[in-house]
C-alpha cells in the first residue's frame, strides 16, 4: 500500500480525503487506481490528450519520478507519493492589455467603492465610469500642464494613461509640477509622474514614453490613443502633435500658458479647426518667450491643466459641450474668461479642403529654430568667453566692463558684483554710457540675451564679448553661492 | 475571495521589500472555508530562478513539498503562491500564466522603489490562458 498526498484544493475531487491509501507496483499504477477511484481528478491532472498536464509534478518520498523511472518506479509498501505543483513567473511580458482592467464590461467592488461620487450621477454612472476605464489618452509632457492632467486624470479612472517625456525633475519645477515633489528632484519625470498617479490610484495603466516627440515617432506613439492631450512649451513641438492629431483623426485638448494668462481649446475634432487654422504660422523665434523666460505664475498651469482635464473627461464620457471652434482665454489677474470663436479654415495647409501637409515634415526647421549648423550659428561662439575667463580678468584687474542685460527684478535676485545692469530692451538708450576703446562683456541668465546684446553692440561699433552660459554657468563653475532660478 | 492575516502580510510585504530589487517568491499557509481562504502564515521560500532575479522567479518543487508539509503539520492548508514585480505593477504577466497552476491563488505584491506599492490576487485556469483577479483583502 502506498499513501498519496492531495493537495487542498484537489481534495474535492477526491472525497474531501487528504491522502488516499493506494495499492499498486509502480507509480504510474498507484497513479491509475486513483483516477479509478476518483474519476474527477483525472481532469485536475491529466490535459485532454492522457498527458499529466505541465504543471503537475510527482514525487515519490522526496524523489521527482522524472529522475527515477517516471511511471515505472516501484513503489514499496509504506511510500509516499505526492503531487507537486511546479511554478515559476516573473514579472517579464507584460499581458497585452492591462491586467487589472481585464474586464472593462465589469466594475470589481473596489472600483464601485472608489468612483461612487461618480456612479451616484446618472450623466456618469456606470456606464461612463466604464467608458473612462477603457479609455486610452496621451499626455505630451509631464510639466506644468501635465501635473494637474495627470493626477486627476488618474484619480477619475482614465483606463489607460501615456506620458511622453524625457526630463529630469528639478527644483525650478516644483513651483507648478504638483506631480513632482522635492524628494523626486534628479528623478525622471516619468518615474516620478508615473509613481505619483498610482499612489492615488492603482488600477489606472500608465504607458511611459521616454522620448522627446519628433516626425519620426509621433505617429507610432500617438496612433494607440483616443485621445491626446497637449501640454507641451514649445511651437515645433505644438505643430508636430498638431499635425499628427489631424492626420490620425485625434482630438488634440490644447492648452497653454504664459506669466499671467492662458488658453485652451479642443483641436482637430470632427469638422472643427486645428491649431494651424488658428495659428498658420509660427511666430518667429525668440519673439514669445518660454515659460523659462518669461516666467509664469505658478497655479497658471493648473487651471488651464484642469480646463483640459475637464475637456477630456467629457469627450470620453461624451457629455456636455465640448470646447471645439472656441478658444478661451484666461486672464488671471483680471480673472477673467473670455471666449472667441475659431472656425475650420478650409484653406488650411492640414485639415483643409485640399490639404498640402499629408505627413509630418521638419517642424524645427518649420518654426525657424536654426539647426545645429557651423555656419547659421546664431551667435558667433569663437567670441564667446568663458565665465571663468571672465573671473580671471576680473581678478587680473584687466580694463573691461561687464554689463548684466538681464532685468532689474533677475538682478534682485542675484547678480555678479563687477555687472553694471543696463536691461536688454534699454541698451539702444544707454550706449552713450559706454566707452568704443574699452572691451564689454555681456552676460543674462543663461547667455541667450547677451548674444542680442552682443549683436547690437557690434553693430554700434562696440568691441564685445558674450559670457557663456550666463549667470547660471557663473553659479557652476565660479561662484557657487549665487543661486540659480 | 482571500484574506491575510496581519502577520503574514506584514512577512510577505517585509520579504519583497528585503529581496527588491530580485523578484522573492514563497507560499501561503491557511485554511479554505466557504470557499474563502484565510492565509496564516506567510512561508518564504527561495527564488530558485537560474537567470536575473530581477524580473523571474521559479520555485523548487521539492520546497513547495516541504511547504506543504509543513501546512500538514500545523493543520493548514498550503492555499496560495505569492511573489514580487519590483518595480512594475502586480498584473499577471505572460510568464507567471504559462508557469501558473489552477490549483492556488496567486498573489502578486508591486515593489516601486524598494516599498511596498499594490497587490492583487490571480486565480489562473487549467488551460495556463487565463487568469482572473481575485478580491484580495489584508
Amino acid at each position: 500500500m502506498a499513501k498519496v498526498l492531495i493537495p487542498t484544493p484537489l481534495r474535492q475531487y477526491a472525497g474531501k480525503h487528504d491522502s488516499v491509501e493506494l495499492t499498486g507496483s509502480t507509480v504510474g499504477e498507484v497513479l491509475t487506481a486513483l483516477t479509478a477511484r476518483h474519476p474527477d481528478l483525472r481532469q485536475q491532472l491529466y490535459n485532454s490528450e492522457g498527458k499529466l498536464r505541465s504543471f503537475v509534478n510527482v514525487y515519490l518520498n522526496d524523489e521527482d519520478i522524472r529522475y527515477l523511472e517516471k511511471d515505472a518506479t516501484p513503489v514499496k509498501d509504506g511510500d509516499t507519493v505526492s503531487i507537486v505543483p511546479s511554478i515559476a513567473g516573473g514579472s517579464v511580458a507584460a499581458p497585452p492589455e492591462p491586467a487589472v482592467a481585464l474586464s472593462s464590461q465589469a466594475l470589481t467592488k473596489d472600483e464601485i467603492l472608489r468612483y461612487s461620487r461618480h456612479l451616484i450621477m446618472p450623466e456618469v454612472g456606470t456606464e461612463g465610469q466604464l467608458k473612462l476605464k477603457a479609455a486610452k489618452v496621451l499626455l505630451v509632457g509631464t510639466g506644468g500642464l501635465g501635473a494637474p492632467l495627470g493626477l486627476y486624470l488618474a484619480a477619475a479612472g482614465v483606463g489607460r494613461i501615456g506620458l511622453v517625456d524625457f526630463d529630469v525633475v528639478d527644483f525650478t519645477n516644483l513651483q507648478r509640477q504638483v506631480i513632482h515633489g522635492t524628494s523626486d528632484v534628479g528623478r525622471k519625470k516619468l518615474d516620478s509622474a508615473s509613481d505619483r498617479m498610482h499612489e492615488i490610484n492603482p488600477f489606472v495603466r500608465i504607458d511611459k514614453h521616454e522620448v522627446a516627440l519628433s516626425s519620426e515617432n509621433a505617429l507610432d506613439i500617438l496612433r494607440d490613443y483616443d485621445i491626446v492631450v497637449d501640454g507641451t512649451d514649445n511651437f515645433p513641438t505644438r505643430y508636430l502633435v498638431n499635425d499628427a492629431c489631424v492626420l490620425l483623426g485625434k482630438p488634440n485638448v490644447y492648452g497653454s500658458i504664459f506669466r499671467f494668462e492662458g488658453q485652451a481649446t479642443v483641436f482637430a475634432y470632427e469638422g472643427g479647426p486645428c491649431y494651424r487654422c488658428l495659428y498658420p504660422e509660427p511666430p518667429p523665434p525668440g519673439l514669445v518667450p518660454s515659460c523659462a523666460e518669461g516666467g509664469v505664475l505658478g497655479i497658471l498651469p493648473g487651471t488651464i491643466g484642469l480646463i483640459q482635464a475637464t475637456e477630456t473627461v467629457k469627450l470620453i464620457l461624451g457629455i456636455g459641450e465640448p470646447l471645439v471652434g472656441r478658444l478661451l482665454l484666461y486672464d488671471a489677474l483680471a480673472m477673467r474668461f473670455r471666449e472667441l470663436k475659431l472656425r475650420r479654415n478650409p484653406e488650411c495647409p492640414v485639415c483643409g479642403d485640399h490639404p498640402t501637409v499629408t505627413k509630418l515634415i521638419d517642424y524645427q526647421q518649420f518654426c525657424g529654430i536654426p539647426q545645429p549648423h557651423p555656419e547659421v550659428s546664431m551667435t558667433d561662439d569663437a567670441g564667446d568667453i568663458d565665465p571663468t575667463d571672465v573671473k580671471a580678468k576680473i581678478d587680473r584687474g584687466d580694463n573691461f566692463v561687464l554689463i548684466d542685460v538681464r532685468e532689474p527684478h533677475e538682478y534682485q535676485i542675484c547678480s555678479i558684483p563687477a555687472a553694471k545692469l543696463i536691461p536688454l530692451g534699454q541698451l539702444p538708450q544707454h550706449l552713450d554710457e559706454l566707452d568704443r576703446d574699452i572691451e564689454i562683456v555681456a552676460h543674462c541668465k543663461s547667455g541667450m540675451r547677451s548674444a542680442k546684446a552682443v549683436g547690437l553692440l557690434k553693430e554700434a561699433g562696440f568691441r564685445a564679448r558674450n559670457m557663456k552660459g550666463g549667470i547660471l554657468a557663473w553659479s557652476d563653475k565660479v561662484d557657487p553661492s549665487v543661486p540659480k532660478y | 475571495m482571500i484574506r491575510i492575516e496581519a502577520d503574514a502580510w506584514r512577512e510577505m510585504v517585509a520579504h519583497a521589500q528585503a529581496i527588491y530589487p530580485n523578484e522573492c517568491c514563497g507560499a501561503m499557509l491557511g485554511a479554505i472555508e466557504d470557499g474563502e481562504k484565510t492565509v496564516r502564515i506567510a512561508w518564504p521560500l527561495e527564488n530558485a530562478y537560474n537567470g536575473a532575479r530581477g524580473s523571474r522567479y521559479e520555485l523548487r518543487p521539492e520546497d513547495l513539498l516541504r511547504a506543504d508539509r509543513e501546512a500538514r503539520g500545523r493543520n493548514l492548508d498550503l492555499v496560495g503562491i505569492y511573489h514580487s514585480h519590483p518595480d512594475c505593477d502586480a498584473y499577471f504577466s505572460e510568464t507567471d500564466l504559462k508557469n501558473s497552476c489552477p490549483w492556488y491563488s496567486f498573489v502578486v505584491l508591486s515593489i516601486r522603489g524598494g516599498a511596498f506599492h499594490h497587490a492583487n490576487s490571480w486565480l489562473p485556469d487549467a488551460e495556463q490562458t487565463k487568469a482572473e483577479r481575485e478580491e484580495l483583502t489584508y
